[in-house]
């Protein structure tokens, strides 16, 4: 095969990688003698973005070994959520053995990162949001922006003027026009700033994320589905970027997120979402997944695990009843929330009790007047 | 061995089956009558194209079937394909290392071309030369992550020197109506070593297997529509062998199929191909006028 793995460094054992996880950061000074101005006292050392090799090597060693092909694992996997959703609705979720050829298909339930965190944060909001409905706002286009110009980064090694190149990626692609065109009507400050940012995290991809060998395969925004019960209900991700040829009996894929904004606790979730369908489609699991936020160069890293996996199914599997109780018309739930007394979509509810009190994001409740 | 190798076994394993001359005539009649009947009632100048896509969509969207066909214009998605396999030529000529590195030079010397002889191999080249960087780093890039997929599907050290990458469509207007057009769309064309002495139908020309990469996951009716590559390929040429096999590859969902082409399996597409016409002739029906 002419291809290869994302290659491994050879040599002495480099940061994360069975040495001093320390080695080669810069650390704080000594403490400076009683005396000095207070101020003095801070260290003055600020904290990096990694950046080219350092930011490639935080991705490809993990300090683990990476994954082996594990039919076992990928079977529990599978009969658990498969098993677990059977037991949806009366009779499960249908299956379509026997369909005849020419014979309609019904059309499969469909989870997607998105959906699941909606539906595990709030039934409510979810079912009042229908799927892919977005309000357009500044931080979105930026964050569709940044992904244009990350996957031209990506691709070509180069990004030209940063709003210029990345809304002409969004006009080509015919399902953004509408994205496009509430850009082009904003008004010049809204512009400017929007422009100013983009800027901005454009300057950071170009110092920062590193080059790819083009051995390593390379691929963005790579579709990842996978059926279950009979066709039934179907997973879907689409990832902005995955490396390494398709496993074998190793794991050999390194899957990244770019977020333009800032971290959330739900970007993790959907990282491991995304762990789980590769591990679902592949002989083996992703050895790594990341997510890389533009905006501060930070480089959130989890080395895929058995237990990593089987907490996504989990969740997946939690996520996916609750979908599809609702599309067998299950009355919505409604869960509390801080952030219910400034939701648009549900005005009327009241604020919920925060994370603190153990009814955070997740703690379902059915009761009538909360929000999100 | 890998799932790779796994696959390139099974794509260029000996044929198991063919398909003789008479069974190829019987299918023949079977399409052109069910055709005929089908398509009766459709007005004249409205033909039906049958693709694998409208295969899939007579079923998992019937409803698509009765809208207007939008106005043509050029998108990534209709470029992925053919760069797409410009790009994976190149790396299994070994002009290129991997896709990434050739899809920038594949598009830049299509375009070279066509400004310096007006010639047009893949129509889209001034459609791309025209846009903007960014519109057409993202076109690249979709091409790159189609070829990606192909190049990473096959062990292509494995394949015969003769395979043909992309190709030209395989077409058939049957011949009762003129009203339907058949086409088959295979990405890739293996050359395999006939199936024992005297086997072939046609000649001492070899049989080839087929191999279709398609987005999304398997249908429950992939049998059919893989088979439907092999028989349209089989209508187009009667004077070369049946295609001995199709190979699907779905990347996204990280499965393939393999059809073992034989009477059984051709019949069953026809009978998908009357079934989908018909549909679509009743869903065009159904439109008030």
């Amino acid at each position: 095969m002419p291809v290869m793995d994302i290659e491994r460094p050879h040599g002495l054992p480099r940061r994360f990688e069975g040495g001093d996880p320390m080695a080669g950061v810069p650390r704080p000074p000594a403490p400076r003698p009683r005396g000095c101005a207070a101020e003095h006292r801070h260290y003055p050392a600020r904290w990096e973005p990694l950046s080219g090799p350092d930011l490639l090597d935080r991705l490809r060693v993990t300090g683990r070994r990476r994954p082996r092909a594990r039919a076992d694992l990928v079977q529990v996997l599978r009969s658990g959520l498969e098993s677990g959703l059977g037991a949806v609705g009366e009779g499960g979720i249908g299956g379509q053995p026997g369909v005849p050829p020419g014979a309609p298909h019904p059309a499969p339930l469909v989870v997607t990162k998105d959906r699941l965190t909606r539906v595990l944060a709030c039934e409510a909001h979810a079912v009042a949001t229908p799927f892919g409905q977005r309000s357009n706002s500044v931080a979105l286009a930026c964050g569709a922006i940044v992904d244009a110009l990350f996957r031209q980064l990506v691709t070509v090694g180069s990004i030209g003027d940063p709003m210029a190149d990345g809304l002409a990626a969004l006009a080509v692609d015919g399902r953004q026009s509408d994205l496009v065109g509430w850009v082009e009507r904003l008004s010049g400050t809204e512009r400017d700033e929007l422009g100013a940012e983009v800027e901005r995290q454009a300057e950071g991809l170009r110092r920062r994320w590193p080059a790819l060998d083009p051995s390593w395969l390379p691929r963005t925004q790579e579709a990842m589905r996978v059926r279950l019960a009979d066709g039934a209900l179907e997973l879907s991700a689409r990832v902005d970027l995955a490396i390494g040829r398709p496993a074998g009996d190793v794991a050999s894929v390194a899957i990244v997120e770019v977020k333009s904004g800032a971290r959330r606790a739900e970007h993790r979730a959907d990282l491991h979402f995304s762990a789980l369908l590769e591990t679902l489609r592949s002989p083996a699991p992703p050895f790594v997944v990341a997510t890389y936020y533009t905006r501060t160069g930070e480089l959130d890293v989890d080395p895929v695990t058995d237990e990593l996996l089987m907490a996504s199914a989990r969740r997946t599997l939690t996520g996916a009843r609750r979908l599809a109780d609702l599309a067998g018309g299950a009355e919505p739930g409604r869960t509390a929330h801080p952030l219910c007394g400034r939701c648009s979509v549900l005005p009327e509810g009241d604020v919920g009790p925060g994370p603190s009190d153990g009814t955070g994001p997740g703690a379902r409740r059915d009761g009538a007047g909360e929000g999100r | 061995m890998t799932a790779v190798e796994d696959r390139t076994g099974a794509l260029t394993a000996p044929p198991v089956a063919s398909v003789g001359r008479d069974g190829r005539a019987a299918l023949r009649r079977r399409l052109v009558d069910g055709l005929g009947t089908s398509v009766a009632t459709l007005p004249a100048g409205e033909p039906v194209v049958v693709t694998l896509p409208l295969l899939r969509f007579a079923r998992t969207r019937p409803d698509s079937l009765a809208a207007p066909e939008e106005p043509f214009a050029w998108r990534p998605a209709f470029v992925r394909r053919s760069l797409g396999l410009a790009v994976v030529e190149a790396c299994a000529a070994g002009r290129f290392g991997s896709p990434l590195d050739a899809v920038g030079p594949v598009a830049t010397l299509a375009i070279d071309q066509w400004q310096e002889t007006g010639w047009r191999t893949f129509h889209w080249e001034p459609w791309l030369a025209g846009l903007a960087h960014g519109a057409q780093a993202t076109v690249l890039a979709d091409a790159a992550g189609w070829a990606t997929a192909l190049w990473s599907s096959l062990d292509w050290s494995g394949l015969d020197p003769r395979t043909r990458i992309g190709g030209a469509d395989d077409q058939w207007v049957c011949p009762a109506t003129h009203a339907v057009r058949l086409k088959g769309r295979s990405d890739v064309r293996v050359p395999l070593a006939p199936r024992g002495s005297g086997a072939s139908d046609a000649g001492n020309e070899e049989p080839v297997a087929l191999v279709s990469l398609s987005g999304g996951c398997p249908s429950p009716a992939w049998r059919e529509e893989l088979a439907y590559l092999a028989l349209v390929a089989a209508l187009r040429s009667p004077s070369r062998p049946v295609p001995a096999r199709v190979v699907g590859v779905w990347p996204d969902a990280g499965a393939d199929r393999v059809v073992e082409v034989d009477e059984g399996a051709l019949v069953d597409a026809a009978d998908l191909v009357v079934t989908t016409a018909t549909a679509v002739v009743e869903a065009r029906m159904s439109v008030p006028a």
